[in-house]
C-alpha cells in the first residue's frame, strides 16, 4: 500500500476525432481535498467518468484506491463514491425510500443501512424530512442529502463533480464544512470546481485546460511561484474606461477586471503605483485607490490559461 | 440476487407513487379493449342506399323488397331520374344506387332476361366490394325463386338436377366478427402497454441522470437489467388477466384451448415486448427518442403487418417473409387459435418456438449493447 | 400576442428539432415510408383460398365438379383426404380454409336426375375471409349447376334462362383497388400520430425539465410559447403529408382528383384538430412517459379501428358511433376520400371541416384556459 489515493498516467480520452482529454497524469494522496479546476468542456467531467469506471478510457493507465481501472473495476467500484453535478437521486423517492435503495444496491446489511441513515439524514440536516419526496428538498437539502448518499458505504474515496454548482454561497459553505470532515475521517476527495474560492479550501489542486494539464500543487505554491511581479489593485471611477486606457500601455504585463476593480500586473510596485496614477489622471479618470496585493488564485489561472493559450497558438 | 430485489422495490415505489400512470398501466388496455372490440366489426350492414325505380311494378317491388328486407341495405333514397343519384354518391348520403330499368316487369313477365344496374361508391373499396356481393346474392336469390316457379309447372322428369352447397362454419359459426377481432385487439393493447412501459424505463433514468448514479455502484449489468424488466413482467401478467377476463366475460368470446396454454404463450409474448422495449430504451438517448422509435417503427407496422386485419396470405412475397420478424403476428395467430379453435400444442409448438427465439435474441442484443454503453 | 416574440420560439423549436437527426427523420421520413410498405402490403382481397377436397364418388362428373374450383382463381386446390378425420386436422391446423366433402352418390344423383347435396366446411375464425369464402363457393356451385341444368335443359329443346342479371357500375374506384382507400386513410392515421405525440411531447418536456417555469414570464408570454413550438410542427406535418401524397401518386398512382387548394385546407384544419388534441394532453400530463401513453391510447388504435378506416362506421353499436366523433381522423377521412378519390367539391364536405373546426377550437380553447390558469 502506497499512500497514494488515485494514480493516472497518461489517461487520455478521444471522442472520435475530438481529443477531449490528452494524457493527463497527476496523483491524489490519501485524506487530502484534490481540487480539480478548469473551464467548462475542459476536460474535467470526462476525466472523473473515466476514474469512476462510467467512460473507458482511451489510453493510459490509472489506480483509484489501489484497485486498476481496467481489471479491477467491480472492486473499484465498492470502493468509491460519486456525486454528479446533476441531483440524481430518484426525486419522486422519498429521502428514506433513496438511502435504503442506494444502501440496498451497495450491499449494507439492513441494521447498517439503518445505522448509516440516521448519520445521512444528521449530517445533511434532514432529521424530520424522512418522509418528504426528494424533489420537494430545496437546492441545499438535495446537495448535501446527495453527498451523504454518495458515502453512504463508506468508501475511501469520492469524486465529487461540480458538486456547488446552482447552490446558493450559504449552502455552498456548509457543503465546504461537509467536505473537510470527510477528509478529517480520513476520506479522499476529489472535487471539479470552476468556483476559484471554493479551490482555496483544497490541500492540492490541478488545472486543466482543453483536455490537458497545465499546472498543480497546492494553492500556495501556485501563487507563489507563477507570478513573479506585483500584482496591484486599482479602484477607478470608471473601469472599463479605465482598463481600456492600461491595457496599451508598454509597462502593463497583465491586467484583467475584477469586479469592480482592476488587477494589474506591474514590473515594479512603486513605478507601477505611479505610473497608474499619472496616465489614467491624464485622461481624466479618478483613481481612488492603489495597493499591492497577494495574488489570489484567479489572477494566476489566468495568467496561466493566457500563457497556455500563447504556447499553443504558437 | 439481493441486489435485484432493491432494485424491484424501487421500480415498485415510483410506480406507485405516480397515480396516473398506475391508472394509465391499467385502466387503459381494458377501456380501449372493451370500446375497440366493439368498434371492429368488418361486419357489413345497414348499408344506405338509392333506388331509381322506372318501372313501378308489383314484380319490380318485389325484386326491391329483397333488398330492404335482407338486414344489409337500408333504402333511403327514391329517387326520379338518374341526375338526382350523383350528388346523393358524390355527398356520400348512400352508397349504392339501384337503377330498374322501365321493362323491367314487361321482360320477366315475356321471359326475357331482364338487366338491372347498380352503382357504387367504391372509395371505401372494402365495403364496396361487400355490400356488391350482398347485392349479386340477393338478385341471384330472386333469378332461382322465377326459375323454380317455372319448373314447378312443369312435370317433374323434366327438372334439371341442382347442386346445393351446404355450408357448415366451424369456430365461429356465426360468423361474429367480433369473436375475431377482440383477440387481436386484445394482443395490440398488450403489446402497446408493456412495450411503451419498458421502453421508457431505462432511459427516462439515462435522461435525468439516476443511470449514472446506479452505474458507479457495483451493480452488474444483468442484475440492473432484470431488476428493470421484473416490475413490468409483473405489471404485464396483471394485464394479461385484465383483457383475457375481459375477452372472456364481456365479450363472451369462446374459450376453447387450454387456459394454461394461454397463459404460457402470453407469457412467451412478454418476453419478447419487454425484450424490444428494452432494446429502444437502450438505443435512445431521451424518452422523447424512445417514444418516436417504439411509435413509427414498431407499433405501426407491426399493427399492420401482424395479420390483426389484413390477411397476411394476400401480402407480396417480399413483405411476408418480413412479417416472421413481427412477434404480434405469431401471438395473434396463438390467441385467434386458442380462443376460437381450440388448439393444442400440437398446432402452436411452433408459433411459441419462434416467440421464444424472438424474444431470446433480441433481449441477448439489449443485453449487449446495454453492456458495451456501460463498459 | 405579439409575433416577434413567437419567432425566436420557432426558430428554438427548429434548431432543437433539428440537431435530433433520429426524431426528424421519423417525423418527416417515415411517415412516407410507411405508406410504401403498408400500400404494398395491404389488401382486403381474398384469393389462394386452400382447399380440401373429399371426394367419395371418384367419378368423372366429380372430378370435373372439383375441377370447377380449383379453375377459379379464388381457390387452390391443396388436398385430397381419404377420411373424414383429416379434414378437421388441416383446419385446426389451418392449412385448408375450406374442405368439400362429396358423398358417394353424387354422380348417380345427378344422372338420374336427382338434386346433389355437397358438404362445405369452412374456418369461420376470420369472419370477413369466411363471409367472401361462401360467397365464391356458391358462385362456383351455382355457375356448375347452371351447366348441369342447361345440358338437362337442351335434352328436352329449351334454352336455359337468367331472369335477372346485375350490371354494377362502381365509382371511383372500378377495380376496387384496396391501395386507393388505404392510402387517404393512411395520411389521416399516420398524421394524427405524428401531430399528437410531437407536441404533446414537446410542451411536456420542457414542463418536466422546468424550462416552461423560465420561459414563462407573463400570460400571454405563455400563448406565445406554445403558438410558436405548434407552428413548428405544423409546418413539419405539412412537409410530411406532400411526401405521402407524392408516394400515394407516384407508386400508387393516386392521382388527386379534386383541387388542391381544399386538400391543403382540408390538412391544415386536421393537423390543428390534431395539435389542439396534443396540446390538451400535454396540460393533463405531468411526465413525458404519461403524456405518451395517453397519446398512443387516444390515437394509435383509434385512428385505425375508430375512424371508419377499415371499419365500417355504420356496423358498430350505436354508443360507439357516437364515440366515434371524438375522432378527428373520422371527418378527415371522409373529406379526404371525397376530394381525393371523388374530386368532388367542397359542397359535399363542409360540414366535415365544420366539425374539424369545432374539435380544433374546444380542444385548444380548454387547453389555453387550462394553461394560463397555470400560469398565473
Amino acid at each position: 500500500m502506497t499512500d497514494d489515493a488515485i494514480e493516472v498516467r497518461n489517461l487520455t480520452k478521444k471522442f472520435g476525432g475530438f481529443t477531449a482529454v490528452d494524457k493527463v497524469s497527476f496523483t491524489v494522496k490519501r485524506g487530502e481535498i484534490f481540487g480539480f479546476l478548469g473551464a467548462n468542456g475542459a476536460g474535467k467531467s470526462t476525466t472523473i467518468r473515466m476514474l469512476t469506471g462510467l467512460l473507458e478510457p482511451t489510453g493510459g493507465a490509472a489506480t483509484v484506491g489501489g484497485f486498476d481501472l481496467k481489471t479491477q473495476t467491480d472492486l473499484l467500484k465498492k470502493n468509491i463514491g460519486y456525486m454528479s453535478q446533476r441531483f440524481s437521486l430518484y426525486e419522486d423517492m422519498t429521502v428514506e425510500e433513496n438511502v435504503a435503495f442506494f444502501g440496498g444496491v451497495y450491499g449494507l446489511p439492513k441494521q447498517r443501512v439503518q445505522e448509516r441513515m440516521k448519520w445521512v439524514l444528521a449530517m445533511a440536516g434532514l432529521e424530520g424530512r424522512e418522509k418528504s419526496l426528494t424533489k420537494t428538498l430545496s437546492g441545499g437539502w438535495k446537495q448535501r442529502l446527495a453527498l451523504g448518499t454518495a458515502v453512504l458505504h463508506e468508501p475511501t474515496i469520492v469524486f465529487l463533480d461540480e458538486p456547488t454548482s446552482g447552490v446558493d454561497p450559504v449552502s455552498r459553505r456548509k457543503f465546504w464544512e461537509l467536505i473537510n470532515q470527510l477528509s478529517e475521517q480520513g476520506i479522499t476527495v476529489l472535487v471539479t470546481t470552476h468556483y476559484l474560492d471554493e479551490a482555496e479550501y483544497c490541500n492540492n489542486i490541478i488545472l486543466i485546460n482543453a483536455g490537458r494539464l497545465i499546472a498543480g500543487g497546492s494553492p500556495k505554491e501556485l501563487k507563489t511561484q507563477h507570478i513573479t511581479y506585483p500584482i496591484l489593485d486599482v479602484d477607478a471611477d470608471d473601469v472599463v474606461a479605465a482598463l481600456e486606457t492600461l491595457r496599451t500601455q508598454s509597462w502593463v504585463v497583465e491586467i484583467s477586471l475584477f469586479g469592480t476593480y482592476l488587477h494589474v500586473g506591474v514590473r515594479d510596485e512603486r513605478q507601477g503605483t505611479q505610473l497608474i496614477r499619472s496616465t489614467l489622471a491624464s485622461r481624466g479618470i479618478a483613481v481612488k485607490r492603489v495597493e499591492r496585493i497577494v495574488p489570489s488564485l484567479e489572477d494566476v489561472f489566468l495568467h496561466l490559461l493566457e500563457q497556455d493559450t500563447k504556447r499553443r497558438g504558437a | 440476487m439481493k441486489t435485484i430485489y432493491h432494485i424491484v422495490v424501487k421500480e415498485f415505489i415510483q410506480f406507485r407513487r405516480d397515480r396516473r400512470m398506475m391508472m394509465l398501466s391499467f385502466v387503459a388496455p381494458v377501456l380501449q379493449l372493451i370500446i375497440l372490440g366493439y368498434a371492429a366489426t368488418t361486419d357489413v350492414k345497414d348499408i344506405p342506399m338509392a333506388v331509381y325505380n322506372q318501372d313501378k311494378s308489383a314484380t319490380s317491388r318485389e325484386y326491391i323488397r329483397g333488398f330492404a328486407t335482407s338486414g344489409y341495405f337500408i333504402i333511403e333514397h327514391e329517387v326520379q331520374s338518374l341526375a338526382e343519384i350523383d350528388p346523393l354518391i358524390e355527398h356520400g348520403r348512400v352508397w349504392m344506387a339501384l337503377v330498374i330499368p322501365p321493362d323491367f316487369s314487361d321482360n320477366l313477365l315475356a321471359r326475357r332476361p331482364a338487366s338491372v344496374q347498380i352503382i357504387a361508391d367504391g372509395s371505401d373499396a372494402n365495403s364496396a366490394g361487400i355490400s356488391l356481393s350482398y347485392a349479386s346474392q340477393i338478385t341471384a336469390k330472386y333469378s332461382r325463386d322465377i326459375v323454380a316457379e317455372t319448373f314447378e309447372r312443369t312435370p317433374q322428369a323434366m327438372r334439371p338436377a341442382m347442386v346445393n352447397a351446404e355450408t357448415r362454419v366451424w369456430y365461429n359459426p356465426d360468423l361474429k366478427s367480433r369473436n375475431f377481432m377482440v383477440p387481436g385487439v386484445l394482443a395490440m393493447v398488450l403489446m402497446i402497454i408493456t412495450m411503451t412501459l419498458t421502453s421508457l424505463g431505462v432511459v427516462k433514468e439515462k435522461e435525468i441522470g439516476t443511470l449514472e448514479q446506479l452505474l458507479v455502484t457495483p451493480i452488474k449489468p444483468y442484475q440492473l437489467i432484470i431488476g428493470k424488466l421484473l416490475p413490468f413482467a409483473i405489471i404485464g401478467v396483471v394485464d394479461v388477466i385484465l383483457v383475457l377476463v375481459v375477452t372472456r366475460w364481456w365479450f363472451g368470446v369462446p374459450l376453447r384451448g387450454s387456459v394454461l396454454l394461454l397463459f404460457g404463450m402470453s407469457g412467451l409474448f412478454l418476453l419478447t415486448t419487454l425484450g424490444l422495449g428494452l432494446f429502444i430504451s437502450t438505443v435512445s438517448k431521451t424518452q422523447q427518442q424512445a417514444m418516436m422509435t417504439a411509435q413509427f417503427l414498431f407499433f405501426m407496422p407491426f399493427i399492420y403487418l401482424s395479420g390483426f386485419t389484413f390477411p397476411i396470405e394476400n401480402m407480396p412475397q417480399g413483405i411476408q417473409y418480413l412479417t416472421f420478424g413481427i412477434p404480434l403476428r405469431y401471438y395473434i395467430v396463438i390467441i385467434r387459435g386458442l380462443f376460437l379453435e381450440g388448439v393444442g400444442v400440437a398446432e402452436l409448438w411452433l408459433q411459441g418456438a419462434a416467440l421464444i427465439a424472438f424474444g431470446g435474441a433480441i433481449l441477448t442484443m439489449a443485453v449487449m449493447r446495454f453492456k458495451k454503453r456501460m463498459g | 400576442m405579439n409575433i416577434k416574440r413567437i419567432r425566436p420560439v420557432v426558430i428554438k423549436e427548429f434548431r432543437q428539432i433539428r440537431r435530433d437527426k433520429r426524431s426528424l427523420g421519423v417525423l418527416l421520413v417515415f411517415p412516407a415510408l410507411l405508406v410504401l410498405l403498408i400500400g404494398y402490403a395491404l389488401n382486403f382481397d381474398v384469393k389462394h383460398i386452400s382447399l380440401a377436397v373429399f371426394n367419395q364418388d371418384m367419378s368423372p362428373t366429380s372430378r370435373e365438379f372439383v375441377r370447377s374450383f380449383s379453375n377459379s382463381e379464388y381457390f387452390d386446390f391443396t388436398y385430397t383426404v381419404e377420411r373424414y378425420e383429416e379434414i378437421s386436422a388441416l383446419l385446426d391446423q389451418e392449412k385448408a380454409l375450406v374442405a368439400a366433402v362429396i358423398p358417394p352418390d353424387f354422380s348417380s344423383d345427378l344422372l338420374a336426375g336427382r338434386n346433389a347435396t355437397v358438404q362445405v366446411l369452412i374456418d369461420g375464425s376470420n369472419s370477413n375471409t369466411a363471409t367472401t369464402a361462401i360467397g365464391y363457393i356458391n358462385a362456383v356451385v351455382q355457375t356448375y349447376s347452371g351447366n348441369v341444368a342447361t345440358t338437362a335443359l337442351a335434352r328436352y329443346g329449351k334454352e336455359p334462362y337468367v331472369p335477372v342479371s346485375l350490371q354494377p357500375r362502381v365509382w371511383y374506384n372500378p377495380e376496387l383497388l384496396s391501395a386507393k382507400f388505404l392510402v387517404p386513410g393512411l395520411i389521416g392515421f399516420i398524421l394524427m400520430l405524428s401531430a399528437v405525440v410531437s407536441t404533446s411531447l414537446s410542451v411536456v418536456r420542457e414542463k418536466e425539465r422546468g424550462t416552461m417555469d423560465q420561459m414563462m414570464v407573463s400570460r400571454l408570454q405563455t400563448a406565445e410559447i406554445i403558438l410558436g413550438k405548434t407552428i413548428s410542427y405544423l409546418f413539419i406535418a405539412l412537409v410530411a403529408s406532400v411526401l405521402v401524397l407524392l408516394i400515394g401518386y407516384v407508386f400508387f398512382d393516386i392521382a388527386i382528383r379534386g383541387s388542391f387548394f381544399w386538400l391543403y385546407v382540408a390538412i391544415l384544419i386536421f393537423l390543428i384538430a390534431a395539435l389542439g388534441q396534443g396540446l390538451l394532453i400535454s396540460t393533463v400530463a405531468q411526465t413525458q412517459q404519461v403524456a405518451f401513453i395517453i397519446s398512443v391510447f387516444t390515437t394509435l388504435l383509434p385512428s385505425l379501428i375508430l375512424s371508419g378506416f377499415i371499419f365500417p362506421i355504420r356496423s358498430m353499436p350505436w354508443a360507439l358511433q357516437l364515440l366515434s366523433n371524438l375522432s378527428p381522423p373520422k371527418f378527415f377521412l371522409i373529406a379526404l376520400r371525397d376530394i381525393i378519390l371523388k374530386g368532388v367539391g367542397p359542397s359535399a364536405f363542409w360540414d366535415q371541416l365544420v366539425y374539424l373546426s369545432i374539435f380544433a377550437a374546444v380542444t385548444l380553447g380548454i387547453s389555453s384556459v387550462r394553461l394560463l390558469r397555470k400560469a398565473e
